[in-house]
């Protein structure tokens, strides 16, 4: 969007994968630079991860929760998402919004994000108040005293969110049906955002019984990156951060497991604010800690990234069949789901989009990229793993996905080795092994206004329709 | 979509700068456990911005090296100092059509082949016009920066206009178009833009319009590269991890023989407002949208406006998302994801918008409130206590602004583009600091009157049109099936109802 985002904000899966997509280290020219870092283990169970770099007189903290809306409460879809708002209202310390008097008002800023598998509160201020902002994370995680109405104004907010992420957006709802379509035992069939009717049945009650089950030492990560003294951190850290105590129940975890798919599933969908029809297709895949999860990366840079990757070229640049083409590695703890989305240009038809989309799965399937095809990827996977890596909380993002998502803050280092290991004969074997019929789902989002009539339509009635809309 | 910009933080410092001037919360003595309150803040750390070096080559190009080392990476950016502004009325999108165009085939290298060579680097080509400038972008590793310039000199400089390419971006324009326009938002923008600046350059879309871009022809695009695209019209900003010298060196390179043309320089447009610009109500009704787009535009100021930093202040008492407009409709009400404002300042005079996505139901409500919260700066002198940390939020944002490499580029190429010194870059946090509460009311007064502010409504009309009639009798209602960013006018039929 335009717009200028200042808001805590749902987190959707495509950052994640940017985030998630590129761990890397290099040989040669394209080395990354190592990420010096400790490891501190809290005696209630809180993992503190620190990297200094004094190159600007400003220190990022970031509180990992691992927890995310695979664990929203039974009928409360959206509900970490929710909670997550929640919690930058009242604490036992706090009025509601101080977090902002301490960041922004301070000339810092602050933001959080929700996804699938966790919840990550994040600060960058000027580091002189490093240790205001260890104070004030300690405090929210040791309890919330929001109260109704300001529970009732957030909600409210996040419905909203809602509106502007899903309904708004001509394509937000397939974003929102591939998310929910792509699983149907594992919680990740329900989107982070929820729904508006679990949101409204949501209650105080719940905010109590949700922090108190997930927001706890033994599931928290702290990741502090910047300007700051090692000796002094620890002294803070044992000041507010390790009295607080770790609950003696236990903690929940999912474990359902995501069947494999059998047969081929489609699925059409008629929606209103459809400018032009729109396809995807979706791949289970193994949990981002398979080892496959590489090559998955780098195939989806060799297909979607830049106008020299297959889909573009192809689908875009030559057939002229997609308006856009973009394939995403949404890589997650338990299961991953590979999807590709194509929206078509105007007067082509979904199957013209998927058959031209499908063949080009089947390339990837039955010959080995080239060597320089694959040298590509990887130096755009490694240039864009820098680019995060520019700023302070670039690199706290990447040390405390390693540490909660990937379960080894080392891997922040060492992903870069596993990734320029994949060869063209991995890509080819994840290809063939993933991209399946029988483990795939087909969404066809289109026009409901057009429900039985065909796509084909001159430029002119083109022109028609852009000035239209979506004219009854 | 809502995605969380991975916020960019480096080598440039905000810790002083905003410390200096913001009292350390609260230190109140309390009896309380060492937790109740939070600790005050340490001594702050100094910080230095980097200095951008120029040279200008023979032929007339600007060029311009900010180093800043510590990650390596290297951002450059080819400025053409004329964008969108210099489109033909009836040509609209041309110069973004030429931008885009310049990727897609030079006298040696095809559109795939170009892309092929810059994403082999690990960068991307990115070219687009904008007001006021077209540009050309890279981000590459910095032992890339050298063959990522050839190719940026390629494109700039020997871009071949093939007819198929001109024709498969014209249909890709169109189909973007079709897109954007599903966005209550786009429109919402698009509209106001018409209304503040009628048929003046700044009214007509950016990007074009469905019929302005079926008009464009090869020749149309030709010509436009031909008089704006030259050294002497243009400036090459290079930042991040390079040594000065090597980068005017690779300058000289890629660009020290690209001639410039012995006709003279395209004389700048006059910009001319429309002369009674009364503000208006408009209401764009479509049915299907999810949401409605509410949008205060006006007239703002320019880049060089002597109140610039007024401006700024003032803006930010409005936006960001401790401002008023925020605190209102979502902090205080729950009316939005998220309200705010930019005073967009340009070669000429910009816009002004404020801006809130609410809620088909609630669209009067919060028209209401962009309106009562911008008056209300006007009448009444901002608290001490508020202009404080409105003052920190823009010196922050600055200074994270400058903490990559791309980001650094973007900041010293707009000041190069409108002709300030460099030395401001060291003189912003001063300037912020010495504004006061009745600088922003005076500004305010001045220049955001909400009286010369128009209203406009992007959604589904039924649910909120009753109510903001009662606030706004005037209230124009377009359907969006008649709706013509074409003209002022804004329809393409009479009023019916």
């Amino acid at each position: 969007m335009k717009q200028q985002k200042f808001v805590r904000v749902f987190m959707f899966v495509v950052l994640f994968v940017i985030a998630l997509g590129c761990s890397a280290v290099s040989r040669a020219q394209g080395s990354l630079p190592r990420i010096a870092f400790r490891d501190r283990n809290l005696a209630n169970g809180m993992r503190v991860l620190s990297a200094v770099d004094h190159s600007s007189p400003t220190v990022a903290i970031q509180v990992w929760y691992h927890v995310g809306s695979k664990d929203d409460p039974a009928g409360r879809s959206g509900f970490a998402h929710l909670f997550e708002h929640i919690m930058f209202k009242a604490t036992k310390n706090m009025k509601s919004e101080m977090m902002d008097r301490l960041t922004e008002d301070v000339g810092g800023f602050n933001n959080a994000f929700t996804n699938a598998d966790v919840t990550v509160y994040y600060e960058v201020v000027p580091s002189n108040y490093l240790e205001t902002l260890l104070w004030a994370e300690a405090d929210r995680l040791s309890g919330l005293t929001v109260d109704q109405p300001n529970f009732q104004s957030e909600r409210s907010v996040v419905e909203e969110e809602y509106r502007q992420s899903y309904l708004a957006p001509p394509y937000g709802m397939l974003e929102y049906l591939i998310e929910q379509q792509s699983f149907i035992a594992h919680p990740y069939k329900r989107p982070t955002i929820g729904s508006i009717e679990d949101l409204d049945a949501a209650s105080l009650e719940n905010v109590r019984a949700f922090h108190n089950t997930f927001y706890r030492p033994d599931n928290a990560t702290l990741v502090v990156a910047g300007d700051f003294d090692p000796k002094q951190l620890d002294a803070w850290v044992d000041k507010y951060l390790a009295p607080i105590a770790k609950p003696s129940i236990a903690l929940p975890r999912v474990n359902v497991k995501e069947p494999e798919r059998t047969a081929e599933r489609r699925i059409t969908h008629y929606a209103s604010n459809v400018p032009l029809p729109a396809i995807a297709l979706t791949y289970l895949t193994p949990s981002q800690k398979n080892p496959d999860a590489a090559a998955l990366r780098v195939a989806a840079t060799i297909l979607a990234q830049g106008e020299s990757s297959r889909l573009y070229r192809s689908l875009i640049y030559e057939q002229q069949v997609a308006q856009s083409a973009d394939a995403t590695p949404d890589l997650r703890e338990d299961a991953s789901v590979f999807y590709f989305n194509l929206v078509l240009a105007s007067g082509k038809k979904p199957e013209e989009g998927e058959r031209a989309l499908l063949a080009e799965i089947a390339k990837m399937q039955d010959a080995p990229v080239a060597a320089a095809e694959l040298d590509k990827a990887k130096n755009q996977l490694v240039t864009n793993e820098l680019r995060q890596r520019e700023t302070s909380n670039g690199k706290a993002l990447s040390l405390g996905e390693a540490a909660v998502l990937l379960g080894d803050p080392n891997r922040v280092n060492t992903d870069l080795a596993q990734l320029q290991a994949v060869s063209a004969a991995d890509v080819q074997r994840v290809m063939k092994k993933y991209f399946t019929a029988a483990n795939r789902l087909v969404i066809y989002y289109l026009p409901k206004t057009e429900q039985s009539t065909s796509y084909l339509r001159s430029s002119e009635d083109q022109t028609r329709r852009v000035m239209g809309g979506q004219g009854r | 979509m809502s995605i969380n910009k991975v916020p960019n933080v480096a080598l440039i410092s905000l810790g002083l700068l905003v410390t200096l001037f913001v009292t350390p919360l609260s230190t109140k003595a309390q009896v309380a456990t060492p937790q109740a309150t939070p600790p005050p803040p340490a001594m702050p750390r100094s910080a230095q911005f980097p200095k951008p070096v120029e040279k200008t080559l023979g032929n007339g190009l600007r060029v311009i090296v900010v180093e800043r080392h510590g990650s390596p990476l290297v951002a450059a950016q080819l400025l053409v100092t004329n964008g969108a502004e210099v489109d033909p009325p009836e040509l609209a999108g041309l110069g973004n059509m030429t931008a885009n165009l310049l990727t897609k085939g030079t006298e040696k290298r095809s559109a795939t082949q170009i892309a092929e060579a810059i994403e082999a680097l690990g960068g991307s080509l990115d070219a687009s016009a904008r007001w006021d400038s077209s540009r050309v972008g890279v981000n590459v590793m910095s032992s890339k920066i050298g063959p990522a310039l050839e190719i940026l000199s390629d494109v700039v400089r020997r871009p071949t206009f093939k007819e198929d390419e001109v024709e498969r971006l014209r249909q890709q324009t169109l189909d973007d178009l079709t897109v954007e326009l599903g966005q209550p938002g786009s429109i919402a923008r698009y509209v106001a833009a018409r209304i503040v600046f009628g048929d003046a350059p700044y009214g007509q879309p950016l990007a074009g319009t469905p019929q302005s871009i079926a008009r464009i022809d090869r020749k149309d695009v030709v010509t436009y590269h031909g008089r704006f695209y030259r050294p002497d019209n243009a400036i090459l900003v290079l930042g991040g991890d390079l040594k000065a010298a090597n980068g005017f060196k690779l300058a000289q390179q890629y660009f020290g023989d690209w001639s410039k043309p012995s006709t003279p320089l395209p004389v700048m447009p006059v910009s001319k407002l429309p002369a009674s610009a009364s503000p208006r109500v408009v209401v764009i009704d479509k049915p299907d949208a999810g949401q409605a787009a509410v949008l205060l535009a006006r007239t703002g100021i320019r880049r060089k406006d002597p109140d610039y930093y007024q401006g700024l202040v003032t803006n930010s008492m409005l936006s960001g998302y401790s401002g008023r407009l925020n605190q209102e409709i979502r902090i205080k009400r729950g009316l939005s994801y998220g309200a705010g404002s930019t005073l967009d300042t340009r070669r000429e005079v910009g816009p002004f918008l404020a801006s809130a996505q609410t809620k088909n139901q609630s669209a009067a409500e919060v028209a209401g409130l962009l309106l009562s919260e911008i008056d209300r700066l006007s009448s009444a002198a901002v608290p001490d206590l508020e202009l404080t940390p409105r003052k920190a939020v823009v010196i922050g944002n600055f200074a994270r602004n400058l903490e990559t490499a791309s980001g650094l580029v973007a900041q010293v190429a707009s000041l190069a583009l409108y002709g300030i010194g460099f030395d401001e870059i060291n003189r912003y946090i001063t300037n912020v600091q010495g504004i006061t509460a009745g600088d922003v009311q005076k500004f305010a007064g001045a220049h955001l009157a909400a009286s010369n502010a128009s209203i406009i409504v992007v959604g589904n009309a039924k649910e909120f049109l009753p109510a903001l009639r009662k606030q706004f009798p005037q209230v124009e209602v377009i359907p969006v099936a008649e709706m013509d960013l074409n003209s002022a006018l804004l329809r393409t039929k009479q009023q019916s109802n």
